[in-house]
């Protein structure tokens, strides 16, 4: 040692370095003090990772203890003594297993994630306040009187969360707030309302004017109405229309027009409109691999955030009780976007199935009486108006009517973690909604969910049901976004409605166009009355069922509900399903939902092999369509024509569409000299070209002699078999579906080792047990109700009922979820009728003195 | 006696990470004001008669001290392992995987961070007591 202050020197420097490493992180490293310490820090995590069999916590404003038991599947059983304690109760079990959860999903729709992940997220903070979100917010939950349900509910919801928030310890923070080196926010009661609003962002901030736009740009309006229509080619609706079989309306699409340029400014302001309000501004964390590669302008069999439901009277099923499912199709994510939980309130709902974390009482589930899922209507529920404004630049009225009104105005801050402003924008609104400024122009949005206040309310009516119309009466209100909910009950009674706002237009009463904002008179005249609403109770069929098709067949109700509906292959199979069996059983029920053969797919190969058996045929689309025409049409995990089919649909889609190819298209494919179509049709419109061999649009552009179906059909099957050979090889285990496309959970924070990826499944684009794209959405949760003596319920969803990924509950749910099982669900209807030997933990939660 | 030693400095380095791991430098700290730096020669001209022969070196209390850090954290480890079921076996490799590293360098950072803490710490607090502490080593001892 060569000096003492050397020394001296050298060690304090390196204990400064590993003091600001261990207090302050460096670059994207967090604090490692607080994260490598194993007595506080993330290890601890595991330490926390199952509960104690026996724990108690007290609550603020419980007015009596709370018994919650967790069976052996990590679901909760919460007895209380009356409705308010079991919010508490459930807010602080939620808290318990999915704290971060909670924060992060209210934050994205509250335009404040930068005071959690900092400022990479400021774009959708500004897209959020943009929206209008916390505006829409603030203005319905301030409307709520006192006495109001919901109200009650989120505040009693709050009391539960900030009751475990405020008894967390280090050690049990979960891992993701040491990750981003942050601390749990105080949960405020109107969270529960911003979950709603990223609910109905999620399933209906659509508007069917822009695929329509640009398809006018480029064929003409005609063509243009044609390709994106307001009715569904296949028709198998929701509302049984009394026929024993789907009706294909598949009349000739009129040929392409020439482009209509005067559509462009339209389409560009509308473009821009999204672009600025919409899913591009979505945050996504540095972590995440870009998101896989969405293909937002195809409707190829892969529209992802569908869902099915159906329920089967009890003349149908072999028990002769009622039977009921559902699965509602979302993202897929860890922690699942969905908790399990069971409320029991002595005197009051018995009520089980999933809720969202941060919701009071249940969304989709049962009662002793009744049973219930849901799927998203898909209605059009958004408009754009072109309003004129007194300044172009900073506006502060707006024309209405041949007067000036003023704008409501806000300035909206948004924060980083420390509490510095990021940015500030000033966000104005017209009495329709959110304004906003596009290439100089100004268009304000109208969207049904602004303008729910109560939304929320109708799902704790629901939990207290105790027959189908009561069911009925309660879910009459609810605003939005439509869904078409499902109920069964214990007299055997099976309906299904869809219910929401759907506006009322004048004039000609469609949605997808934009409208002149200068007049009242382009504003929304009303709401469909309820009588209107698409409805069907005990048809005659003996089944109800709903795979997010047109609702209700367009000769029965002429009422314009939207447009762009989803192809019906999912119904179709499910109409196929279950006419098919007349003594069906759970099991049975529960093999549908993961069925995966493709009604899609039976509607296509009979041409495509046809075409490829053509003397004209190129070898390599004889050989596909051999190939195509011995596949049994599922998309099973070994299946090694699916991957072909879903090749040459993809070649397909440039040759039918070409004309939808946008000049000088920067997404042009150089290498096959084929641009993508800008916009791609549903594809029951594609199954009404095939039925016309010689339309126009079968004519390829880049060549000299006019094609007909079947030469192009064979041109698909020849490129797709050459591009799989090319990429997999040839015919053999490298075409294995399973090889190929893959399902993947991501985490929320969409960290790879934190998710569940490249699983594998019998599932593929269109199946009922659906894994379209890059395998991110699926069935969210699977459900099936039987409706006898006792209610019985077998369920499932892809994860666990934990956020901590120390727990076995973080993801034990996943195998199971991709076998097909389903869980045999506990619904105890006191604390005592738990089997013992199923309870894994017991927390009594008390008044807080 | 030094095996005691360290024993007592894990065992004090386990508990007080209950506080916070903060206190690993802090104890390294005072586990190194308690072991004042004496420079060699001066040790061992007053050894006999000053100091107790088995008077550790400061270069001792902070490999002591960097030992017991590693302890002390490993201690933790090793009993939620024992204890959490398999929590850890689960945590360990997500752990890692958020940090895009190997879990076994994840487990090796996790278990120098407080050596080095312990470490840098006691050689600080026993430089510091070497020069500040009456009975401590003349201005200008140890530049040989």
């Amino acid at each position: 040692m060569r000096a003492p202050k050397l020394q001296l020197f050298v060690s304090a420097v390196i204990l400064g370095a590993l003091l600001v490493l261990g207090f302050r992180g460096a670059g994207p490293l967090p604090p490692l003090g607080p994260l490598l310490d194993p007595a506080n820090g993330a290890w601890a995590l595991a330490r926390g990772a199952e509960f104690p069999r026996q724990a108690e916590a007290p609550i603020p404003g419980l007015t009596g203890p709370v018994q919650v038991l967790y069976d052996d599947r990590g679901v909760p059983h919460i007895f209380a003594a009356n409705e308010l304690d079991a919010w508490r109760a459930q807010g602080y079990v939620l808290a318990r297993d999915r704290l971060f959860q909670l924060e992060l999903q209210t934050r994205a729709a509250a335009g404040t994630l930068a005071e959690l992940v900092g400022p990479r997220a400021l774009p959708a903070d500004l897209a959020d306040r943009r929206r209008g979100f916390p505006w829409a917010a603030e203005r319905a939950y301030g409307s709520l009187d006192s006495t109001s349900q919901f109200r009650l509910a989120a505040l009693a919801y709050a009391d539960g969360v900030n009751a475990f928030i405020g008894g967390l310890n280090r050690a049990a923070l979960p891992l993701e707030y040491r990750l981003l080196n942050a601390r749990p926010a105080r949960w405020e009661p109107i969270n529960s309302y911003y979950l709603f609003l990223q609910m109905a962002y999620t399933l209906a901030w659509v508007d069917p004017a822009l695929t329509r736009l640009e398809a006018q740009v480029l064929v003409g309006r005609e063509a243009a109405d044609a390709l994106f229509p307001i009715t569904s080619p296949i028709q198998e609706p929701i509302q049984p229309n009394g026929q024993s079989a789907p009706r294909y309306d598949l009349t000739p699409v009129p040929p392409p027009g020439p482009p209509d340029s005067t559509a462009l400014v339209a389409l560009r302001q509308q473009r821009s409109v999204e672009t600025f309000l919409g899913r591009e501004s979505e945050w996504s964390s540095a972590e995440l691999p870009s998101r896989p590669a969405a293909q937002p302008s195809s409707r190829r069999g892969s529209e992802p955030l569908g869902s099915n439901n159906w329920a089967v009277a009890p003349q149908r099923t072999a028990a002769g009780y009622a039977l009921l499912a559902g699965d509602p199709h979302l993202d897929l994510s860890l922690p699942s976007i969905w908790y399990e939980i069971h409320l029991n309130v002595a005197g009051g709902p018995d009520v089980a199935g999933v809720t969202f974390a941060g919701s009071p009482g249940v969304i989709i589930g049962w009662n002793r009486d009744v049973a219930w899922s849901f799927t998203n209507t898909g209605a059009d529920v958004r408009d754009l108006y072109r309003e004129g404004v007194d300044d172009s630049i900073r506006p502060t009225r707006y024309r209405l009517d041949g007067e000036w009104k003023p704008l409501e105005v806000r300035e909206e801050s948004v924060r980083d973690r420390e509490g510095r402003v990021l940015a500030i924008d000033t966000v104005r609104f017209t009495h329709r909604g959110p304004l906003v400024e596009v290439l100089g122009h100004w268009r304000s949005i109208r969207w049904t969910p602004f303008e729910a206040k109560s939304t929320g309310e109708e799902f704790l009516r629901l939990a207290r049901a105790r027959d189908h119309v009561e069911w009925l009466h309660g879910w009459k209100d609810f605003v939005g976004p439509a869904q078409n909910g499902i109920v069964a009950d214990r007299t055997g009674t099976i309906a299904i409605r869809s219910t929401g706002r759907f506006p009322v237009r004048p004039d000609s009463g469609r949605g997808d166009l934009i409208r002149d904002g200068s007049t009242r008179a382009s504003d929304w005249i009303g709401y469909l009355p309820i009588e209107r609403y698409p409805f069907a109770e005990n048809p005659p069929q003996g089944y109800l069922a709903s795979a997010n098709q047109q609702p209700v067949d367009p000769r029965v109700n002429g009422a314009y509900l939207g447009a762009n509906w989803y192809s019906g292959w999912r119904a179709l199979r499910l109409n196929q399903l279950l006419r098919a069996d007349s003594a069906l059983t759970p099991d049975a029920i529960r093999r549908m939902q993961t069925d995966h053969h493709s009604a899609r797919v039976d509607r296509f190969v009979p041409f495509l092999v046809a075409a490829g058996a053509s003397p004209s045929a190129p070898p390599e689309a004889r050989s596909a369509a051999q190939l195509l025409e011995s596949w049994h049409r599922r998309y099973a995990r070994a299946d090694t024509a699916a991957l072909l089919f879903e090749a040459v649909m993809d070649e397909l889609e440039p040759l039918v569409w070409d004309e939808l190819v946008p000049p000088r298209d920067p997404r042009a494919d150089t290498a096959r000299g084929l641009g993508r179509p800008a916009v791609v049709p549903e594809e029951g419109v594609l199954l009404r070209l095939l039925a016309d061999s010689t339309s126009a649009w079968w004519d390829r552009r880049e060549t000299g002699p006019r094609e007909r179906r079947d030469a192009v059909l064979a041109e698909a099957l020849r490129r797709g078999w050459n591009r799989t050979v090319e990429r997999y090889g040839r015919p053999g285990e490298g075409w294995r579906w399973d090889r190929v496309h893959h399902t993947n959970i991501w985490h929320l924070l969409r960290m790879p080792a934190l998710s569940a990826l490249a699983l594998k499944a019998d599932a593929g684009p269109g199946t009922l047990n659906p894994s379209p794209g890059s395998g991110i959405h699926g069935a969210s949760w699977r459900m099936v109700v039987e409706l006898g003596p006792a209610v019985r319920a077998w369920t499932i969803y892809p994860g666990g009922q934990s956020g901590n990924p120390a727990s076995a509950r973080y993801d034990d749910r996943i195998p199971r979820w991709l076998a097909g099982d389903l869980d045999s669900a506990l619904f105890p209807a006191r604390a005592e009728e738990l089997p013992a030997h199923r309870v894994r933990a017991r927390l009594t939660l008390l008044p807080a003195r | 006696m030094a095996a005691l030693g360290l024993i007592a400095l894990a065992a004090a380095f386990t508990l007080a990470s209950w506080l916070g791991w903060w206190t690993i430098p802090l104890l390294g700290l005072i586990w190194g004001w308690l072991h004042p730096w004496i420079p060699i020669p001066e040790r061992r001209a007053a050894e006999p008669p000053s100091r107790p022969a088995a008077e550790p070196s400061s270069r001792r209390a902070t490999l002591t001290a960097a030992l017991a850090g590693l302890l002390g954290w490993a201690i933790w480890l090793a009993i939620d392992t024992l204890a959490g079921g398999s929590g850890l076996g689960r945590l360990g490799p997500r752990l890692a995987g958020t940090m895009r590293q190997p879990l076994p360098l994840v487990l090796a950072v996790t278990l120098l961070f407080p050596a080095l803490l312990a470490a840098t710490a006691a050689a600080v607090g026993s430089v510091l007591a070497g020069l500040l502490r009456p009975g401590g080593p003349p201005a200008g001892a140890g530049s040989r």
